[in-house]
């Protein structure tokens, strides 16, 4: 799925920096560039810059530094009217005085449209969601999963080539979550739109999009596919953001291409792959994801580094099993196992010994 | 192994040196000057534009209603009309040294004479007589006497002898071309004053032309005082004046009206003269300027103000009472209901609030009437006999009654604007503790509804110490308030001084008080019909 | 409140139905002096209190001519239409002014945004005996004292803070990613003004105008001082008539008013409606 950056991007941001205050940068060097066709989430905690992004590009803000180019044009000087740009927004903004109907016909009617193509593509964008018969309603005699839908269906019976969702589903409940989840992919994949997200639900992030941005601080930490970002974080915000994570601390002691050993605060040795660091002495935090954790040390090298560690709390989940261990002087050190018949049931003061593959587990930024 | 190179090259890592170089030095915008200078003309482009949709209702408001509140409060220390009507007296005046023992010697006299016949001319010596006469009761007629008498003071004597002595001084042309010359202006300061004043009265008070009339007789007084002090100005008839006969101006006016040699008189004069007076001020709160200039009390019988003003604010503060007594079962009994019961009872708070003001009191006139509809009820109650029926107009009560209805849902709203946002959980938390209905009112509800009664006391306050129609209407004369004793002077008694100083103060109060209701419950809080 | 519940004492009982009683004297207090100007406005002879035929129910104690006088008095039509000639003008002039300042003061950054706030409230707050002074002074330096001119313009400084504090009520409420979200689809800033933001303030612009329009058309005070015999206003006849000789068309005039404030208060209500409806969720 991932496509990595090429030649015909789309959407382009180039050294793009924001200030409010002409102090404090919000997005500091923002560079990004997506392809037709992709779906994009900005993931990160509130204040990362990611929302000021997407109001950039939507023409709310103005970029302080930088060019913006959509379809290799710079559409810094672009008001947001003359954009073309469909929005949905975080909650909703459909015009409550006006039928679900007419919300859809505002564009059209804006672009001059005739009455009778009006009502096609109305009608169209509405079965697209499902929504048909609702034309004649107003928005606040829907619920919040209609009124996602006709929020939807508005940024795209213009048929915008590019569309931005500020956080859409915010304000949902999970189950109706997740369905609109897959209704919105699906969706742009079928009309082949360019999709600009934002959330800071990383679940969200990675069931939807082709590439997440992941921000903090207003720089994009890791820009990757799902997969790529859950098993190969770069820095240890990554790491920490996305999904469980165990980190640990410590010195590089040996280093070479492909591993390196981290001698932890309290002198145990372990293995790591280099990630972040280049030479011995350096400090790193090592992440090691919980599922990744093994405490049947056969199933390792033979000449693997392993750790004692304290079982705390022994918790039965159904499919898995989550033990929480002391180790190297932390005791919220996590190990999911799987429920099989040869995974014993520890209990809390049992003393075993665990241990992980080098590739696992990656020594980044301290 | 490693993954970073795996890493797109378009992908930003989280430290890239063209951030930093921007970071360091000052930000700058795109068209390179400084990010915080660019900002800040935004800023000042959108307060502009704000501001400018704003400043049509400013201007507005600044003329249509400030500047007359402004000239309310210049026109309570204002005080010119002394010093414009008698210019040349007050400046005598202040050379006099026998006031306040005696009456001021003759030339406050021989000033007044000049500036009383003018103002006669004008006719504004009345005006300025009832001036002086909320000051000391009596000046207001001897003015008026006295400005019908000045045209006739036996000071022709001296044109005649004048004419005799130099039958030049008869014409007004050779007037005119020696007041021209400056030499002969500066010798005879006097006679050129007066020459000048006769000029412009004839020209704008007659509207005849100076050089076709005769001139008047206060010229040659004035002309007899240059003479008398010595003057003989070259290219002037020249005439000796000691043997001329003379007058006194002092007796002429004493023989008009004897008051005018009455110490007493140019001492209220006097202490007037300024153009600006504490006055006003003092007469509010029932003091006057005293012979010595020193403030003091106003005699027994002239004390009104003080009691007025404490009279409105207890009145006001027993309909604010009354209104939180019956406002506050209203409010909690709607603030507790379903809210469709309540928005139906809700229309009986806001008929009466939406009903003109006449209405409800025309409807108390007629209801509290001795042959009205509450004391025909009464009587057919048997609760009253029929010749002794209430008395419920015309005084404090019938004020209290007609302006607690009125102001009532002033109270309401409010209170149960609070009311509504008091979550019933805490009623029902209380009572799962163990508090019983009363417990659990006093100690939770009503804390919690105290903002609302501020902010109805304070609403209903103001609004009632500055009423005036209500007890205009059902008041008479015990139940009225400081607004109507100010409208009686601007109407009625023309003083208007005394009333911008009455409205001064009374606006004092209400700002005090509006300033506190803004802090307590701001501005932009005021909320209508609920 | 809404009903006992079984095992309220007999105390809570008498409290609770005589709470209900208070609150049934005080609504009656309220209501009944409005209500009770009706009936006597039909009545036949010249009197301010039921007659005895009026309480018999019989026709011949009733009569419209009270009415009769009110229509075609001129006592009574001048001043009718002399309020009817100054409150719209007078509102208009509040609703276009107040409602570009209130938009103005609804901007992010506005300088002094409190103090201007406290100025335009304040001919509210001010008691209108002291603003009559002051503007009786300053309008008769300025020769307005006495003109058709000079009332309105007094009226309308009255009613400004009404629209002002209506309108910037609706504007607080007012979703700002509406105008965003306008602009998005292609709108332009003129029109997502009149197509989006003016029809979504419009109710609390009207309640606003309804205040300023009832403020002047009930306002006696101002225009007693302001205005002279050319300007003679409905309010102004009752005053003069309940001060001097009282004659029982003013309970006709009373009644034809009471009917004016129902329409306004149904108008008002169902503006409210409609403006809560349009906010939806999100009240308040």
């Amino acid at each position: 799925m991932a496509q990595g950056s090429s030649s015909e991007a789309f959407v382009e941001f180039e050294r793009v920096q924001k200030s409010y205050d002409g102090e404090k940068l919000v997005v500091k060097d923002l560079n990004l560039s997506l392809p037709k066709g992709e779906f994009l989430t900005m993931l990160g905690p509130s204040g990362s810059g990611k929302t000021t992004c997407l109001m950039m590009l939507a023409g709310f803000e103005t970029a302080t530094h930088g060019e913006i180019r959509l379809d290799g044009k710079s559409i810094n000087n672009i008001p947001p009217h003359k954009r073309g740009i469909g929005m949905v927004f975080q909650n909703y903004a459909l015009f409550p005085h006006m039928t679900v109907g007419e919300n859809l016909s505002f564009p059209l009617e804006v672009r001059k449209l005739g009455k009778s193509e009006r009502e096609k593509k109305i009608a169209r964008a509405l079965d697209m969601v499902q929504m048909g018969e609702f034309k004649n309603r107003r928005p606040t005699q829907l619920s919040g999963g209609q009124q996602q839908r006709i929020a939807l269906a508005r940024a795209l019976v213009f048929e915008p080539e590019l569309v931005l969702m500020d956080e859409p589903l915010g304000a949902l409940d999970k189950q109706l979550r997740e369905t609109l989840q897959f209704e919105i992919t699906d969706l742009a994949h079928r009309l082949g739109i360019t999709v600009v997200y934002v959330t800071h639900d990383q679940t969200e992030a990675l069931t939807m999009s082709d590439r997440v941005a992941v921000f903090d601080d207003g720089r994009i930490q890791q820009l990757a596919p799902p997969d790529e970002l859950y098993e190969k974080p770069q820095n240890s915000f990554v790491a920490q953001f996305i999904g469980e994570n165990n980190t640990l601390e410590g010195v590089v002691e040996r280093i070479d291409a492909t591993s390196c050993l981290v001698r932890l605060d309290d002198g145990e040795l372990i293995d790591a792959l280099p990630v972040n660091v280049s030479k011995v002495g350096e400090r790193t935090r090592v992440s090691i994801r919980p599922e990744r954790v093994e405490s049947n040390l056969e199933r390792l090298h033979a000449d693997a580094h392993t750790l004692p560690a304290t079982v705390q709390e022994f918790i039965y989940m159904g499919d898995t099993f989550r033990t929480r261990l002391k180790v190297a002087g932390r005791d919220d050190f996590i190990m999911k196992t799987r429920n099989a018949p040869d995974q014993p049931r520890l209990k809390p003061g049992e003393q075993i010994r665990i241990g992980w593959l080098a590739e696992d587990c990656r020594a980044l930024d301290a | 192994m490693t993954d970073s190179a795996t890493t797109p090259p378009s992908q930003p890592m989280a430290v890239l040196p063209g951030g930093e170089v921007t970071e360091n030095g000052p930000m700058l915008a795109a068209d390179g000057r400084p990010l915080k200078h660019s900002l800040n003309r935004a800023l000042r482009r959108e307060k502009l534009r704000a501001f400018l949709l704003i400043s049509p209702l400013l201007v507005f408001i600044l003329v249509a209603f400030v500047a007359p509140i402004a000239e309310m409060l210049f026109r309570s220390v204002e005080n010119q009309i002394v010093s414009e009507t008698l210019p040349r007296t007050v400046a005598a005046l202040r050379e006099d040294q026998n006031l306040p023992e005696a009456a001021p010697g003759e030339p406050v006299y021989e000033a007044l004479y000049t500036d009383l016949f003018i103002a006669a001319e004008y006719k504004s010596h009345t005006r300025l007589g009832s001036r002086l006469n909320y000051e000391s009761t009596g000046l207001s007629s001897l003015f008026r006497g006295t400005g019908r008498d000045v045209g006739r003071f036996d000071t022709d004597i001296y044109t005649d002898q004048f004419v005799e002595a130099a039958p030049a001084l008869e014409d007004p042309v050779a007037w005119s071309n020696w007041m021209a010359d400056d030499e002969i202006r500066e010798a005879l300061p006097f006679t050129a004053d007066a020459w000048d004043a006769w000029v412009t009265l004839t020209v704008e008070a007659n509207e005849d032309d100076p050089l076709e009339e005769d001139v008047e007789d206060f010229v040659y007084t004035a002309l007899y005082r240059d003479f008398a002090n010595g003057a003989s100005p070259s290219g002037f008839p020249d005439v000796d004046v000691s043997n001329f006969e003379s007058v006194s101006i002092k007796a002429l006016f004493e023989e008009s009206d004897e008051d005018w040699v009455d110490p007493d008189v140019w001492q209220v004069i006097k202490t007037y003269s300024p153009n600006y007076t504490d006055g006003y001020f003092l007469n509010s709160v029932d003091m006057m300027n005293g012979p010595g200039g020193e403030a003091e009390w106003r005699p027994e019988s002239e004390q009104i103000y003080l009691k007025l003003f404490w009279r409105t604010m207890w009145m006001s503060m027993a309909i604010t009472f009354s209104c939180i007594l019956l406002g506050y079962p209203i409010a909690f009994l709607l603030s507790t209901l379903p809210l469709r019961t309540a928005n139906v009872l809700m229309i009986l708070v806001l008929l009466p609030f939406w009903t003109s003001l006449l209405v409800r009191t025309s409807a108390w006139k007629v209801l509290l009437q001795q042959q009205g509809v509450i004391n025909d009820t009464l009587v057919w109650l048997g609760l009253v006999d029929d010749l002794n029926r209430l008395q419920l107009i015309n005084n404090a009560t019938g004020t209290v009654i007609a302006m607690t209805h009125i102001l009532l849902p002033f109270m309401i709203l409010p209170l149960y604007s609070v009311m509504k946002t008091i979550p019933p959980s805490y009623m029902r938390a209380a009572k799962s503790m163990g508090a019983n209905d009363w417990t659990a009112f006093w100690r939770v509800w009503f804390p919690l509804s105290v903002p609302g009664i501020g902010a109805g006391s304070i609403l209903a306050f103001i609004l009632s110490i500055g009423y005036y129609i209500t007890p205009e209407i059902v008041g008479g004369t015990s139940g009225v308030f400081i607004s109507n004793r100010i409208a009686y002077h601007i109407s009625s008694s023309l003083n208007w001084g005394l009333a911008a100083a009455l409205g001064t103060i009374l606006l004092a109060l209400v700002l005090t008080l509006y300033w506190v209701y803004d802090r307590i419950v701001g501005i932009d809080n005021v909320k209508l019909g609920g | 409140m809404a009903g006992l519940p079984p095992y309220a004492s007999t105390g809570q009982k008498v409290w609770h139905y005589s709470y209900l009683v208070i609150c049934a004297a005080i609504f009656f207090f309220l209501i009944a002096p409005i209500l009770i100007i009706i009936p006597l406005s039909f009545n036949a002879e010249n009197f301010f209190t039921f007659t005895p035929e009026m309480l018999a129910l019989d026709p011949e104690g009733y009569s419209t001519k009270h009415y009769r006088d009110f229509f075609t008095n001129p006592d009574w039509q001048v001043p009718l239409w002399n309020s009817l000639k100054i409150a719209p003008v007078a509102t208009f002039l509040s609703v276009a002014l107040g409602t570009l300042a209130a938009i103005g003061l609804s901007q992010p950054h506005v300088p002094f945004r409190r103090a201007i706030m406290a100025i335009l409230i304040s001919p509210m707050i001010v008691p209108l005996i002291i603003s009559a002074a002051g503007m009786y002074f300053f309008y008769s330096r300025i020769g307005l004292q006495g003109t058709y001119w000079g009332v309105v313009l007094a009226h309308a400084a009255l009613g400004i803070p009404f629209v002002i504090i209506t309108v910037t009520a609706t504007l607080v409420g007012f979703d700002r990613s509406l105008t965003r979200a306008a602009a998005n689809l292609g709108a332009g800033p003129v029109r997502t003004f009149f197509k989006v933001q003016m029809p979504l303030i419009l109710p609390g612009v009207v309640s606003g105008g309804l205040f300023a329009f009832i403020t002047s058309f009930d306002e006696v005070v101002v225009v007693l001082f302001v205005g002279s015999a050319g300007q003679k206003t409905l309010p102004w006849q009752m005053f003069t008539g309940l001060r001097e000789q009282i004659s029982p068309t003013i309970l006709a005039a009373a009644t034809v008013l009471i009917s004016i404030s129902v329409v306004l208060l149904v108008t008002l209500e169902v503006l409210r409606r409609r403006s809560e409806r349009l906010r939806g969720m999100s009240p308040g």
